[in-house]
């Protein structure tokens, strides 16, 4: 095979044994790479009712066929599998340098069954493939482990672990890599807890082949050529990172605020970008092969908060900062450090806190059960939530079960926000339709990443759509959806692809893209097939989800019934109802949300 | 009648020189749009930024009216 390698290591960890397999090209072809592969196998080897903490479900490492290539930001992979926070599917995504090197191994896809007795971690140099004992590093926080990791492999190799919450099965735990990058959300490192699997190593030499050398040379450089000259001409991406965000999203009046009480903070002007920059920012730092360089490396150099680290990102702010209230910038910074090194999503994280302040401040929760109090604004009460929950000490044992099920613990499930029992990210829906739509529909809960229609509604890309409209977001949420799932399954991230690979029609034809797989893979895809395709990979993963049992595409009484009180979205509720119907038309889907015989005949998965 | 701008992240350098953060306060004449003040500070009006008066999705051609606020940002896909 071109571009893809056609190998999935397979790891069985309760014989500590590991096999190969090569991938059946029809398979490779129609559902495209990374989460499209990880998709098809989870849906076939995984019973969707399966106890996601349990030996049976498994959990997939995938590289895409553009992962490792010349493709700038082709530096992605997914890790997917079933999640313990909403009992639905979870893929989550990131970047850094382990992506590659895993891609360079010579296996697309890692594949991990069953249960470590003891604690393990896997080495993977090529063709020589060890599980090796980890019981050392049960324990360490991840930049300790991987550091070790890499100590007692190769110092060339690059890693990704679980810290302290994914040994302890905490909901909301992440994957970490290259120390500072996550595959955040869904819980996926709690998977990987309850699996006994500490890390994973990777190193090789092993690039991916392209079909057609040339021409995806030259398309890949036309590429970096117009992302650079954006950039030197000044991108709010490079000189702020994604914390130059709030600003926007007070402006209009969508900033989650004191666990979505409001939508604008008073606060702004001290959590931003332009702060962020003025006071703890080193340097941008890029993922491997990224002319965006949105990445942040910060220090926090002296007080109570220091650090250094990456990160914050706009999703973090939103959580951390206006979510809690708080606008201390060094503590946010500070509480982003901490889900690093601890390995936590900080939107889930922030989130949750944020709830519980509210329940707190309500009187629905005493500061006895607490055992301190948890009042909105309050950074180190913050802080040491978040350690708290990592290890599941006192309370944060609570809040290590996400912000649903804390507030139904405690009577109140009206306080949790949240869809498919996982925290919103940065987007109030009342004042951004499509992004209610989005929430309410994604198959892995409350995401951005699932089709970021916010690109339209708030940010203009690749044209600007009016946010407080309901007129046309099922078709745009559906084609965002279509078009994430296309960008995650090759490789790429969404920060490029949107912008410089898929076209300025509105994402009609991704002309460059079906390029990119095709001098890639050497599959003679069109735009129209790699679309369908990128529709398989999205109506199965809705098959997993309706299996699992997750089957209302509904949101949080907050947005349906509350309406923003302030701001420009002032008494605008989610007007879900208005946009449901069009959006399942859109998709082939029955009015309940099923895909018809119809559409499940057409994408081959009947 | 007065006004406000608020230019965001990088398009703070279309500020006046000396601007404290990223919002000014100008006197604009009766009838004035939101294109013409837009002109007035260099802030593009094509596909490469999104404008906004009160946080809403207006046409540039709308007549501001004393206290709005036009906030403007580059468009760039992230968050």
């Amino acid at each position: 095979m071109y571009g893809w390698h056609g190998k999935i290591l397979r790891i069985d960890l309760t014989n500590q044994k590991t096999s190969v397999e090569d991938v059946d090209p029809q398979i490779a072809r129609d559902y495209l790479g990374g989460r499209g592969w990880a998709i098809r196998y989870l849906y076939n080897e995984v019973d969707p009712q399966v106890d996601p903490l349990g030996p049976d479900n498994k959990l997939i490492f995938a590289t895409g066929p553009l992962t490792a290539t010349t493709a700038p930001t082709g530096n992605r992979y997914m890790v997917v599998t079933k999640s313990p926070l909403t009992g639905a599917l979870a893929h989550s995504n990131s970047g850094g340098d382990f992506p590659t090197w895993m891609k360079r191994t010579g296996f697309d896809l890692f594949i991990f069954e069953g249960k470590a007795e003891k604690p393990v971690y896997l080495w993977v140099n090529e063709d020589e493939v060890e599980i090796r004992s980890a019981e050392h590093l049960w324990g360490q926080d991840v930049p300790s482990t991987t550091d070790a990791l890499l100590a007692e492999t190769n110092p060339k190799a690059k890693a990704a672990c679980i810290g302290p919450a994914g040994e302890n099965l905490v909901l909301m735990a992440a994957v970490m890599n290259d120390k500072d990058r996550a595959a955040a959300r869904s819980g996926v490192g709690a998977v990987m807890g309850s699996k006994n699997l500490k890390g994973v190593v990777a190193y090789g030499r092993k690039n991916p082949i392209f079909a057609d050398d040339k021409k995806m040379r030259e398309l890949s450089l036309i590429i970096a050529k117009e992302v650079g000259a954006d950039m030197l001409a000044g991108s709010s991406l490079r000189e702020y990172g994604t914390a130059y965000v709030p600003q926007v999203t007070n402006t209009l009046g969508i900033l989650p605020t004191r666990n979505w009480q409001t939508g604008t903070f008073e606060g702004v002007d001290e959590i931003d970008g332009v702060a962020l920059k003025e006071k703890y920012l080193i340097k941008p730092k890029p993922c491997y092969r990224c002319p965006i360089a949105c990445g942040r490396l910060t220090e926090v150099p002296d007080g109570k908060y220091a650090g250094k680290g990456e990160g914050p990102e706009y999703e973090t702010i939103s959580a951390f900062g206006s979510g809690c209230g708080v606008d201390n910038l060094a503590a946010v910074t500070k509480a982003n450090y901490w889900c690093n090194e601890l390995g936590l999503d900080t939107i889930s994280t922030g989130m949750t806190i944020a709830a519980a302040m509210e329940m707190y401040e309500k009187g629905y929760i005493s500061e006895e059960e607490i055992g301190q109090p948890l009042r909105f604004g309050d950074p180190d009460a913050m802080i040491d939530m978040v350690q708290k929950m990592a290890y599941r000490d006192g309370f944060g044992n609570e809040l290590a079960e996400g912000s649903y099920r804390l507030a139904e613990k405690y009577g109140h499930p009206e306080i949790a926000v949240t869809t498919r029992k996982q925290e919103f990210p940065g987007y109030d829906p009342r004042g951004s339709q499509g992004m209610g739509l989005l929430y309410a529909t994604s198959n892995k809960g409350a995401s951005h990443m699932e089709g970021d229609v916010a690109y339209e509604e708030v940010f203009g890309v690749p044209i600007k759509d009016d946010p407080l409209t309901t007129d046309g977001k099922g078709e745009l949420v559906a084609r965002f959806q279509d078009a994430f799932a296309l960008i995650d399954a090759s490789g790429l991230c969404v920060f490029l692809a949107v912008r410089y690979v898929f076209n300025t029609d509105r994402m009609i034809w991704p002309t460059r893209l079906s390029q990119l797989m095709e001098y890639t893979t050497g599959v003679a895809y069109t735009p129209a097939e790699v679309l369908k395709a990128a529709d398989r990979v999205y109506t199965l993963e809705r098959m997993f989800l309706l299996k699992a049992g997750s089957t209302e595409d509904t949101l949080p009484p907050r947005m349906l019934n509350e309406p923003l009180p302030d701001g420009p979205a002032k008494g605008h509720v989610a007007e879900l109802d208005k946009m449901l119907p069009e959006f399942y038309e859109v998709r082939g889907w029955d009015e309940k949300g099923f895909p018809t015989e119809e559409k499940l005949k057409d994408l081959g998965l009947q | 009648m007065k006004i406000s701008i608020r230019l965001i992240a990088t398009f703070m350098e279309l500020l006046p020189p000396g601007t404290k953060g990223n919002k000014i306060e100008i006197e604009v004449p009766e009838g004035t749009t939101a294109s013409v003040v837009m002109a007035q500070f260099n802030v593009p009006q094509d596909a490469s930024s999104v404008i906004v008066v009160n946080g809403l999705t207006v046409p540039l051609s709308t007549l501001l009216v004393e206290g709005d606020v036009v906030s403007a940002f580059s468009a760039v896909a992230g968050g």
